[in-house]
């Protein structure tokens, strides 16, 4: 169960982003066996991410076949949350990793910024413009140079709905956010109110914001609210508020009444949906909910806990939000060369598919065998996120200053909880939402 | 004695010496006064347990909560166990254990609390005694300036200490957050051990001196023994200031680094899902205290006291 | 050790055992020393220097971050919160410890009572703060002092049947969710209606509720059927008795005319319903809200208008063994003859405890206070840790914004060394008289 500290990371990956002069901690994670021959074999490649438990076996078993095929010894290094503040230290104290698994397109940035990084190899560059949609390159890119090669994907957009709920109530897989708030009803009818929300977590809030916003005022719109070109007082915000406050002001779609969803957290909201006394008939949040149902309530994907994608709004296209975890390779690391070599391994739908096969993971890359996916359910998310292919666009409030989009009880998270707390001046919350973003992104 | 006195103190040790037991007056309006004292007696006793009982159950909530299953808490409230003891049951506590980040955890509170007593002390004896009763330049001042470090709120640190911490490599170690702590608890430990040195009779030093001691041997075979109560005090309660301290580790330390606040803590985002976690958690953070608070329980008051000025 | 030196001074035996103590004696205080510079003293200027810097460090502002401070809403709320903190907490915390160090005076055990109240001074504010989190949720089923307010409601007010049965819209009947219900046209005796609600869950339906059939009405009567119109599958038609789906029973149907009610009915188990002994004329039919209210569930103690009210709440529960324990010393301090004399003079119990008691503990109540005031100004844990997140912000004080300020996002390091050093400024007073009272004491 990684996925719900989604929101440490948020939090604290930029809450000491500005210490990250400092020096660390001398972590040392497992490390895989020496190989004979091949190319690389003498050398160490050190890999720092967040990822621990389930995660980090699995992306080890990537490692281990980078290991066999190039005979590089490979050492991952947990880096705690922070990876920001891990990286800064472990480059202040001359020992940087030579390969670090960024969480957030942000963090990618900084580093950039700071001058760390090294910009991909032709071959990774070339491997990846034919195997990743050109978004996933547009995210990996600042300021025109190409860093972040992307290799594991989140799918931030699919509706959880528990089946007997909506056998009962009769209904079916809805086609357009109309047809889902109509559904909402008649669950509600039926006597299980529609939707589980964690107004507790302030980010679950800016992802239905995302979800109906890009699919209403489209992808150009987005990208320009996400870069803070367009100002959160635009119509398009205000509308995108009104149509989420027709959600949250509807008595019968929040399970238990706003207040009560402010006191609800996210695993709390699945286990409404998925949990043994059952609350509410779907919950709205990215692909990890199915880790969530499976693992902590014993659900089965396809069977007693499925999906739909987040619907269409207003006629516009449906969503695709995503995020994911970047490869970018660090100059000041011992072996960058090798680091390097190890993302053209990781551009490679090979390796993609080592980690597939261990389940909990989507990969970005088109190649990848769909078959390789060890259930239906990881496989139709997989197939949604290749065929929206560009349309996809990356969680906002992960783009934006952590002051904005990344803090508890602060900026956009604040604003949405309010908001869902008083839905009636979805005007007055765009003024404010917009007044917190000039001060975080200082334009 | 007045007629309407109807509070009344309890004859103490010192009151009884003072007063001896009132002589016989006339029956009447002892008896209304003995019924009306009774009345008001139970009264208070009945307002103190109340108190007591509202103290303890929270407290009591935590201990339930921690020995219930995920599930039970989820559904319904601690105080069901109470009519039903099969909800409890030890396996929060076996599954905490086995969770390596708690138990690592747990272990860096020992690492960074021991020695930051330890040294805490040692610095402040060595500092008391020079304060109290070796001469320099510059001595009386020096200790104002201490006394008025004794409410520097550590936040004004955190910033400043970071970046110099993070300069010199200790940011992110159990070292540099025992540094922290040794620097902040230092102010209160040289007031309090130098108060107490400097309350030993000067003949007695004088004495030692004239028997040749050298000033080391007189602080370590003279100073210190004489001191052992300040010391206790003081070594309480900063032990338990810095094994319940959250926020200079939720600063300087990392996760490899983090004691058991800080790792409960990070729990503290997910709260209603995570109480079979955060309860045992906090429970176990607990119980070290609660020892210290049992079994030094003189100290222990003393201790508080003293330090809460700072 | 520094036999030369010793051996050349020799001379002067006086002189050189002067100058080795003093030597002695700068070894013995340069530990502290130097800590205390370095991370105590340099820390104050530097923050000092720091707040008239930017957020980033590079540009001089001036007095700009403190005039921040006055501008920023949220760090004016969190002034206010401090505010509050500093005027109730120390306030209730003497009064409290005085009150029950007067009473525990009158009981045999006080030792065991004292050590009760004293216990939480060794809990660390996270575990009082998890304690209380406990303690406060909302849920009445699971935070005890809502299960205590509730318990208390209920004992006076009945739970109703159908809490969350709402009329099917549209169909004949008026009222928002809640109740009362009506019948939009009136009805004569004679006549009979059928009234659909839906929204109750299959598991929430009474054990015994049968099919829905309708009552034939009597010729001075109205008859008719209240009935869950939702049939398994959401198969049916809204506003028909279908078959499978069941009466409601219990519920309490009034004919009303005039608004007056005439007479009333309660629906048996499958929902059909007789009002009988009516004069003919035109009815409303009604159900009244009692059918339908909600069930009490509490007060919501982390809201944003008592979060700050609960939170200190348990700092009381922390903090008042302290303040009694300390009072409680003052008090038998107290010389018992001039007590006596003054109760010999014919002097009530009140006007000893204001003229003699009080005057006499003043200094100890002073010491208690000033301590409460010092402390309460740096609270920072228990605000962070029982704070949930959307009111983060209501519950802020100046020591949890100075740190969301500096690391939790913002990263505005200017801004977050100004509110150190006005934090700083405000325990200067306290400062004062530490070294006043030092003074006084004979140094």
């Amino acid at each position: 169960m990684r996925r719900p500290s989604k929101t440490t990371r948020r939090t604290t990956a930029t809450a000491t982003a500005a210490l990250a002069l400092v020096l660390g901690a001398t972590a040392c994670g497992g490390t895989t066996g020496p190989a004979s021959g091949g190319e690389l074999s003498g050398q160490t490649v050190t890999v720092a991410g967040v990822w621990t438990g389930s995660e980090q076996e699995n992306f080890k078993k990537v490692l281990d076949a980078f290991t066999e095929k190039t005979g590089a010894r490979t050492v991952f290094v947990p880096s705690g949350d922070n990876v920001s503040t891990f990286v800064g230290s472990k480059i202040e104290g001359g020992n940087a990793p030579d390969v670090v698994m960024v969480p957030q397109v942000g963090v990618l940035q900084q580093f950039a910024k700071e001058g760390w990084l090294q910009p991909l190899s032709d071959q990774a560059a070339t491997t990846a413009g034919s195997t990743l949609a050109p978004v996933w390159k547009n995210y990996g890119t600042v300021d025109g140079t190409y860093y972040g090669l992307y290799f594991k994907a989140a799918h931030k957009s699919t509706v959880w709905y528990a089946p007997e709920a909506f056998t009962q109530a009769g209904v079916s897989e809805p086609k357009s956010y109309a047809d889902m708030l109509k559904a909402g009803r008649t669950l509600a009818d039926s006597g299980r109110p529609a939707f589980a929300i964690a107004g507790e977590d302030g980010w679950t809030l800016t992802d239905w914001f995302e979800n109906i916003y890009l699919s209403q005022a489209g992808p150009e719109k987005y990208d320009q609210l996400a870069q803070h070109t367009l100002k959160w007082t635009d119509d398009s915000v205000v509308k995108a508020l009104t149509t989420l406050g027709e959600l949250f002001k509807d008595k019968q779609l929040v399970a238990g009444g706003a207040e009560a969803a402010l006191g609800t957290d996210f695993p709390s909201s699945v286990a409404q949906v998925f949990g043994p006394e059952p609350k509410a008939g779907m919950v709205y949040e990215g692909d990890f909910v199915g880790g969530v149902a499976t693992g902590q309530f014993g659900k089965k994907l396809g069977e007693d806990a499925k999906f739909f994608p987040f619907p269409a709004v207003d006629g516009g296209k449906a969503p695709v939000v995503s995020g994911g975890d970047a490869a970018v390779v660090l100059k000041d690391g011992k072996n960058s060369k090798a680091g390097m070599k190890l993302l053209e391994f990781l551009a490679d739908a090979e390796a993609a598919e080592v980690w597939a096969g261990a389940g909990g993971f989507l990969s970005p890359n088109n190649e990848v065998d769909l078959a390789s996916y060890s259930d239906d359910t990881t496989r139709s998310t997989a197939d949604s996120l290749i065929t929206a292919g560009n349309s996809i666009r990356f969680d906002m409030s992960d783009q934006a200053p952590a002051a904005f989009g990344g803090t508890k009880g602060a900026g956009e998270w604040k604003l949405l909880q309010d908001f869902l707390r008083d839905p009636s001046d979805p005007q007055g919350t765009a003024a404010k939402l917009e007044a917190e973003a000039v001060k975080a992104y200082g334009n | 004695m007045s007629g309407h006195s109807t509070i009344e103190r309890p004859p103490t040790r010192h009151a009884a010496a003072v007063r001896p037991v009132p002589a016989p007056s006339a029956p009447g309006p002892r008896r209304r006064n003995r019924m009306s004292r009774l009345l008001s007696n139970s009264v208070v006793q009945g307002v103190l347990i109340l108190v007591a009982l509202v103290w303890i159950t929270p407290l009591a909530g935590l201990l339930l909560s921690s020995m219930r299953s995920e599930r039970d808490n989820a559904s319904d409230g601690w105080w069901t166990a109470l009519t039903d003891p099969s909800q409890l049951s030890l396996d929060n506590y076996s599954a905490l254990l086995k969770d390596s980040g708690i138990a690592a955890a747990f272990g860096n509170t020992i690492l960074i609390s021991v020695p930051t007593t330890a040294l805490v002390v040692a610095i402040a004896a060595l500092a008391g005694y020079a304060f109290a009763w070796l001469e320099f330049p510059g001595r009386d001042g020096i200790f104002l300036v201490v006394v008025g470090l004794l409410v520097v709120p550590v936040q004004i640190g955190l910033l400043p200490v970071a970046k110099l911490f993070g300069a010199v490599g200790l940011f992110g170690t159990i070292t540099g957050v025992v540094l922290f702590h040794v620097a902040y608890g230092l102010p209160f430990a040289i007031f309090l051990l130098r108060n107490y040195f400097a309350g030993i009779p000067r003949e007695m030093l004088e004495a030692a001196r004239m028997d040749g001691g050298s000033e080391w041997r007189i602080f370590s075979r003279l100073v210190l023994p004489l001191g052992r109560p300040a010391i206790a005090s003081l070594a309480i309660f900063q032990f338990l200031w810095v094994w319940n301290d959250m926020l200079v580790a939720l600063l300087f330390a990392d996760s490899e680094s983090q004691p058991l606040t800080v790792a409960l803590q990070s729990q503290m985002r997910q709260f209603g899902s995570n109480i079979s976690v955060l309860a045992p958690g906090a429970f176990l953070s607990l119980v070290v205290p609660l020892v210290v608070f049992f079994a030094f329980q003189r100290h222990f008051v003393q201790g508080v006291m003293a330090g809460s000025v700072k | 050790m520094a036999d030369a030196l010793t051996a050349r001074a020799a001379t002067n035996p006086r002189r050189l055992a002067q100058r080795k103590k003093r030597r002695l004696a700068v070894v013995f205080v340069l530990p502290a020393l130097l800590l205390l510079g370095a991370l105590v003293v340099y820390p104050v200027l530097f923050s000092l220097g720091r707040s008239f810097f930017d957020a980033g460090g590079d540009r001089f502002v001036g007095a700009g971050n403190y005039a921040a401070i006055i501008h920023d809403p949220a760090t004016l709320k969190a002034i206010r919160n401090s505010t509050i903190w500093v005027v109730v907490a120390p306030l209730l915390l003497t009064g409290l410890g005085l009150m029950l160090a007067v009473l525990t005076e009158k009981v045999r055990w006080a030792t065991a009572f004292k050590l009760v109240l004293f216990l939480p001074m060794a809990v660390s504010f996270l575990a009082a703060g998890i304690i209380f989190r406990l303690a406060y949720e909302q849920d009445p089923d699971r935070g005890v002092l809502n299960a205590a307010v509730v318990g208390v409601h209920d004992a006076f007010h009945d739970a109703a049947a159908y809490p969350t049965a709402r009329a099917r819209e549209d169909h004949g009947l008026t009222g928002g969710a809640g109740g009362p219900y009506s019948t939009e046209e009136t009805v004569r005796p004679g006549r009979s209606v059928s009234l659909g609600f839906v929204g109750v869950a299959p598991d929430a339906m009474p054990a015994g509720a049968k099919a829905a059939a309708a009552a034939a009405p009597d010729t001075d009567g109205i008859g008719g059927v209240v009935y869950l119109d939702f049939a398994p599958g959401g198969a049916g038609t809204p506003g028909k008795v279908d078959p499978g789906e069941k009466g409601l029973p219990g519920m309490v149907v009034e004919a009303a005319r005039d608004g007056r009610v005439a007479a009333t009915a309660t629906t048996a188990d499958d929902g059909s319903f007789h009002i009988t002994g009516l004069a003919d004329g035109e009815y409303t039919v009604r159900l009244p809200a009692a059918n339908f209210a909600a069930p009490y569930q509490g007060v919501n103690w982390l809201s944003p208008a008592l979060v700050t009210p609960a939170i200190i709440a348990a700092y009381l529960w922390v903090w008042t063994g302290f303040a009694m324990v300390l009072i409680g010393a003052g008090l038998a301090a107290i010389p018992r003859d001039a007590l006596e004399a003054a109760r010999m003079d014919g002097a009530t119990e009140g006007q000893i405890f204001r003229k003699i008691t009080v005057p006499l503990l003043a200094p100890v109540l002073t010491v208690v206070f000033v301590t409460l005031v010092i402390n309460v100004m740096k609270v920072f844990d228990l605000v962070y840790i029982i704070a949930p997140g959307p009111v983060q912000e209501e519950a802020n004080v100046l020591a949890t914004r100075m740190w969301l300020v500096s690391f939790g996002g913002g990263n505005d390091q200017g801004l977050g060394s100004a509110l150190s050093v006005v934090l700083l400024l405000l325990v200067v007073p306290a400062m004062l008289f530490n070294i006043q009272r030092f003074r006084r004491s004979g140094a």
